[in-house]
């Protein structure tokens, strides 16, 4: 079994990215706890394999028709960063700020979104929402753009404060219709002809083109508003500021933040109705948030290194989304060191598993927990998970296989041989249970060191896959 | 207790947009050959059917159907403010929402209606990798199968015995030994259903026989597959298959034939094996597409348009035409598309309450007109 | 120092299309003898349809197109160039079959040569292909780092140049091209420079230094040469056309400068709402996130090089394949202003 300080690290670099491998723990655990969160935190990943590389072999990866194509560049950097904390926090805002292709038909322009996350996504939250606001992804996809003064749409006024800063309960219709006022004006540019292209998929003449925020004076209504309580003649910065002053703010993103890196929170919708699991953890996120003047790599900072994260009790406490498994298995497995075409393909996996990313279902994104589970999605994620631990071809899994071969001492045990490869698998903790059953099939297979051939170990490994433990985080 | 020889609905999508001017051709109209002077069919190749439309000449097995009075033919058929992207588009159709984005789909709803305790872990059954949204919703359970042959859990374990044997183990760790939490209790509730599951397909796929003999093609396929499980009697009442891509702006003389040959192909096998083994009158199929496309052609194909064309066909179907066949005149043109006349949502309306015996107001939302072409006498 | 040198747009050709008439993720293009231009597509892994050769003619009427997406005898994976031989056979490479693919200019398969591997014959992702004089085939062999030389055949007669980032060695090469009897320039992606080389293999010089600046080269994809012995480089990773004199100076670049081609008016014109948006819309703009970042520029900005994959010279006109946008731009000579 491992030590303590590897499964304390190997907790942390499962939520703060998608998992270690043996190696990764026991450096990590060399620098110190502290330390390895702070490293985090504050160093710039590096990407083994460049923009180059990919637009050399997957030309225009990012912007081709279907959001998968996306997706499949953003999987890439997860499985090829150094630290991929960043493209974890991506996919947090992209979770809670859900844009999806089908209204915008333009894979460039939520690839410029996603990028925004990771650029904007451990700043302020004000200047994330700033961002946001004038992300032209977002625009499209809650009709800002359709919203004019003396004729304002409301939908991106309801989601900002329903879903993107203070939840429901926290204001009135008015107010939606005050904040939708204060954001006339804020459109993309060559509106006319970006949504001509995006509501035909338009290629034509020369494919795809990414688009730009365009402040439009003459559309914005400049008269007085009043927005919960407050009274002035607010533009969009001005709403986005009173907002971010709220408590109701601070309590949702502390519940968000605590959903994705700590354990599972119920559904949004749920939220009016059922208390936090840790209400204390909640405030004193909360209060991080207006210490740290809404700054999110400091509620972060302060998370990583709380008693309620560290706590055991919380540990795999999360079921994974399926990028989080993707992503997670393709780190180990160590596959597509260089641009190839099965990237997609593969890609396309987190869809079958229900998460198609830059598809979400609705505005609301996805249903996390125990809702990516039914016997649908079980079956895609237990057969993708084993069939890339079995394949003994993997870079990631031959390596793997040598380590048992080398590490073998005496007298083989199959004891010997389930540990270690939980260990290589970013020591993952399993139940008496499922031990049992490790044990009884190992037991079934292999008597001796002569049995450990590719097809045994294979055959151990897609089991490995296959077992209730790798599906938790 | 499984219900013998239980109605059930087969949705195949033709994704892409499927031009419905080259598929009901309204031949003896000069405007569709002045406006498709680069891909009009060769007009005494296509199959007359009323003396002023006809099918596509690769329409024969369908045509066969139809002089069988068991093809509905619903013309026209749309939605309010055409959108001409496919994926808005096809949401649009998978959710029978129109104005706003919806997250779950007509068909999912409609399951979980049917199955609302989920007792039936293949109550749907998607062929095909990934789950159509029409499919989708909260705590609905659809088997999506690729090929019904190598369908299963670990697929990669080389060997049935051998398979068998680690499925032994894999039942163990999900078994009820297993500590409990929450994620747990998920997790081996669903990995058994997934078992069940995947047994009870794999049982389909084992009995079958036959003397019809498929091509060799996914549309094919699929529909061989679905015919299996139908045999099976296990309960499932929808299920779901896609061709394409009829997203034909170039070229599109050459591909939409092949697409239409191999489907109208598949449903005539598909049929014929229905009535081999008595089950014709139990089954519907509906053809849809997110959307028709541009009256006028590109110089090698068309781009996107709105207003389509879908059929409903099965021994319960009274064969005719519905909806009307939209004027091709300028002036009742919208933006160079057919005008649709009769919405997407009543043709859903008529198979909910008409065929699966379901009330289709909560499904869709709101009442829709329906059509007749469900035969009730049966 | 004010630029004394010029290049020009002369027109655009092509339109984006997955099947027929047009290209998707063009990569490179050949010319017969009979001045038909044949476009190699690379298509995308969401939509292989894109992968085939569409032909073509200066006056852009379009003559069809063949082969598609797949491991059989004739088709593509990830196809990667093309040239055609002095019989008017066409040559394609691809770099994930590891294979060269010999076709009639009706299409017809006639053989194929090469698989994966290090030795003599064999690829480890074929690139750019150019015939000499006599008929011998350059291939470029990109991750082994080195050219090999074939007969019309695909026999192999021999091979020059290794993997390494020294004088004459080569790192993830591109595109080819022969000139002046006797001399081949390398388009050395990996070490951003072209290498000039004699048709024997000695090493010759090397042009263009690493950066983002006028002068500099950021992963060349191909380069062409002037009757003057101009260079021109497709600077791929700047999304620029470079010109430098026969001495390696500097001359003068462009960013690019495309227009409607006759099928983009075409496509216009049926589709008119289309159109009318585009003649209301401001095309072309500043945006702070521009600065060092050419590939978000041209993302954003339709007339821009976005991806230049190859270069070519026909009877004094430059065409250049400009790979994300789907289209071929012409240019005249660089000339003296």
């Amino acid at each position: 079994m491992s030590s303590n300080e590897i499964l304390l690290m190997a907790h942390l670099m499962r939520r703060v990215g998608f998992g270690s491998t043996k190696d990764e723990l026991n450096k990590y655990v060399k620098k110190g706890y502290d330390n390895q969160v702070d490293e985090i935190l504050d160093l710039e990943p590096n990407y083994e394999v460049s923009t180059h590389m990919i637009n050399r072999y997957q030309p225009d990866y990012e912007s081709p028709m279907g959001s998968s194509a996306n997706g499949a560049t953003w999987l890439y950097r997860m499985v090829w960063s150094d630290f991929p904390f960043k493209d974890k926090i991506s996919l947090f805002w992209h979770g809670i700020f859900a844009t999806g292709y089908a209204k915008l038909a333009n894979g460039y322009v939520l690839a410029d979104q996603i990028k925004m996350f990771s650029n904007y996504g451990l700043g302020n939250y004000q200047d994330l929402l700033l961002q946001l606001s004038k992300d032209p992804a977002m625009i499209i996809w809650l009709d800002n753009c359709e919203s004019h003064k003396g004729a304002i749409n409301e939908n991106y006024g309801r989601e900002l404060l329903e879903l993107f800063s203070m939840g429901t309960g926290n204001y009135t219709e008015k107010d939606i219709k005050e904040v939708a006022r204060a954001f006339t004006g804020w459109t993309i540019a060559n509106k006319d002809y970006m949504t001509a292209k995006s509501q035909r998929d338009s290629v034509w003449p020369y494919g795809r083109l990414a688009m730009h925020f365009e402040y439009k004076e003459d559309d914005h209504d400049g008269d007085e508003k009043t927005f919960l309580g407050e009274t002035g003649k607010f533009n969009g910065e001005d709403i986005i500021e009173i907002i971010c002053k709220q408590k109701a703010t601070a309590k949702f993103i502390s519940r968000h933040i605590y959903s994705f890196f700590v354990e599972d929170e119920p559904p949004v919708p749920e939220w009016p109705y059922k208390k936090p699991n840790n209400p204390e953890a909640i405030e004193a996120l909360s209060e991080v948030y207006f210490d740290k003047g809404y700054n999110i790599k400091e509620m972060l900072r302060f998370l990583f290194k709380s008693k309620f994260f560290k706590s055991e009790k919380v540990w795999n406490k999360r079921v994974k989304s399926p990028i989080e498994l993707v992503a997670g298995t393709l780190r180990i497995t160590k596959e597509f060191h260089r641009p190839d075409k099965e990237q997609s393909l593969t890609n396309s996996h987190t869809q079958f598993m229900g998460q198609h990313a830059m598809n979400p279902p609705s505005v609301e994104g996805w249903h996390w927990g125990t809702e990516w589970l039914d016997s649908g999605t079980v079956v895609e994620r237990v057969n993708f998970s084993s069939s890339k631990l079995g394949n003994v071809n993997n870079l990631g899994i031959r390596k793997i296989i040598d380590n048992i071969k080398s590490n073998i001492s005496n007298q083989f045990t199959p004891e010997f041989l389930i540990e270690i490869v939980l260990e290589e698998l970013g020591a993952i903790i399993v139940s008496k249970t499922t031990k049992e059953t490790l044990n009884d099939f190992v037991k079934s297979k292999i008597d001796s060191e002569k049995d450990l051939t590719d097809d045994n170990l294979s055959e151990f490994l897609q089991l490995v896959g296959a077992m209730p433990e790798y599906q938790r985080t | 207790m499984i219900e013998q020889k239980e109605r059930s609905l087969v949705v195949i999508q033709l994704s892409g947009g499927n031009d419905a001017m080259n598929t009901l051709v309204p031949y003896t109209n000069g405007i569709y050959h002045d406006s498709r002077s680069a891909i009009h069919l060769t007009e005494n190749k296509i199959i007359d059917i009323n003396g002023s439309l006809g099918f596509h000449p690769e329409m024969g097995e369908i045509n066969k159907l139809w002089n069988q009075n068991k093809v509905a033919v619903i013309n026209g058929i749309g939605y309010p403010v055409p959108n001409r992207s496919h994926f808005r588009s096809m949401d649009i159709w998978h959710t029978a929402e129109s104005e706003t984005i919806a997250s779950d789909g007509w068909l999912g709803r409609t399951i979980r209606e049917i199955d609302p305790k989920h007792k039936n872990v293949v109550t749907a059954v998607n062929f095909g990798r990934g789950l159509p949204r029409a499919l989708v919703c909260k705590d609905v359970p659809v088997a999506s199968v690729g090929d019904l042959n190598t369908y299963g859990l670990m697929p990669d374990i080389k060997g049935s015995v051998q398979r068998e044997n680690v499925l032994n183990y894999f039942s163990r760790m999900y078994g009820p030994n297993q500590g409990r939490d929450a994620i747990l209790n998920t997790l081996s509730e669903n990995g058994v259903s997934a078992m069940t599951g995947v047994d009870i397909l794999s049982r389909a796929n084992s009995q079958y026989s036959s003397s019809v003999e498929y091509a060799d093609n996914p549309i094919s396929n699929n529909l061989k597959d679905i015919a299996k499980v139908i045999f099976a009697n296990v309960g499932t009442k929808i299920y779901y298959a896609q061709q394409g891509s009829f997203d034909t702006h170039a070229g599109e003389l050459f591909n939409h034939a092949k697409l239409w040959k191999d489907l109208s192909d598949a449903l005539g096998d598909f049929f014929e094996d229905l009535r081999e083994h008595d089950r014709e009158n139990d089954v519907t199929v509906l053809l849809f597409s997110e959307f028709g496309r541009r009256i006028e052609d590109n110089g090698s194909g068309t781009d996107h348009g709105s207003g389509g064309v879908a059929f409903v066909l099965g021994g319960s179907v009274k064969g005719g035409f519905y909806g009307e066949q939209p004027s091709l005149e300028l002036s009742e043109q919208v933006e160079g598309d057919m005008k649709y006349n009769n919405d997407f949502r009543c043709t859903y309306a008529t198979l909910l309450d008409q065929w699966l015996g379901i009330d289709s107001v909560p499904i869709l939302g709101k009442n829709y007109e329906q059509h007749n072409f469900i035969n009730t006498g049966i | 120092m004010t630029t004394s040198f010029k290049i020009e747009s002369r027109k655009t050709m092509g339109i984006a299309a997955m099947q027929g008439r047009g290209f998707y993720y063009p990569f490179d293009l050949s010319f017969d003898s009979n001045n038909r231009i044949y476009v190699l597509g690379r298509g995308h892994d969401y939509d292989t349809r894109g992968c085939r050769i569409t032909v073509m003619d200066m006056n852009e009427e379009y003559h069809g197109t063949f082969a598609s997406f797949g491991t059989q005898d004739g088709q593509f994976m990830w196809p990667s160039s093309i040239a055609i031989s002095n019989s008017d056979k066409i040559y394609v490479s691809d770099e994930y079959l590891n294979k060269i693919t010999i076709m009639t200019t009706e299409g017809k398969f006639i053989s194929s040569f090469g698989q994966f591997g290090k030795g003599d014959g064999e690829f480890d992702g074929p690139n750019g292909l150019v015939f000499d004089n006599e008929n011998k085939l350059y291939i470029v062999d990109h991750r082994n780092g080195r050219i090999q030389v074939f007969d019309e055949e695909g026999n192999f007669i021999q091979k020059f140049s290794s993997q390494g980032t020294s004088e004459g060695n080569l790192y993830l090469p591109w595109g080819i091209t022969f000139h002046s009897d006797d001399r081949l320039y390398v388009s050395d992606w990996g070490n951003h420079r072209i290498q000039e080389f004699t048709t024997n293999g000695e090493f010759v010089r090397s042009v263009g230094s690493k950066g983002d600046q006028e002068e500099n080269i950021l992963h060349p994809s191909s380069c062409a040469i002037d009757d003057k012995g101009n260079i021109y480089i497709s600077d791929w990773g700047n999304h620029k056309l470079k010109v430098f004199d026969k001495e390696g100076d500097f001359l003068c670049s462009n960013r690019g400068e495309a227009t409607l081609s006759e099928w983009a008016k075409d496509f216009l014109n049926t589709n008119v709402e289309e159109k009318e948006a585009r003649l209301k819309s401001k095309l072309v703009f500043e945006l702070e996130s521009f600065k060092n970042d050419p590939f978000n520029e041209s993302a954003h900005i339709e007339k821009l090089f976005w991806c230049p994959t190859s270069l070519t010279f026909h009877k004094g006109n430059l065409l250049i394949v400009d790979s994300s946008r789907h289209r071929i731009q012409v240019y005249n000579k660089v000339y003296k202003i």
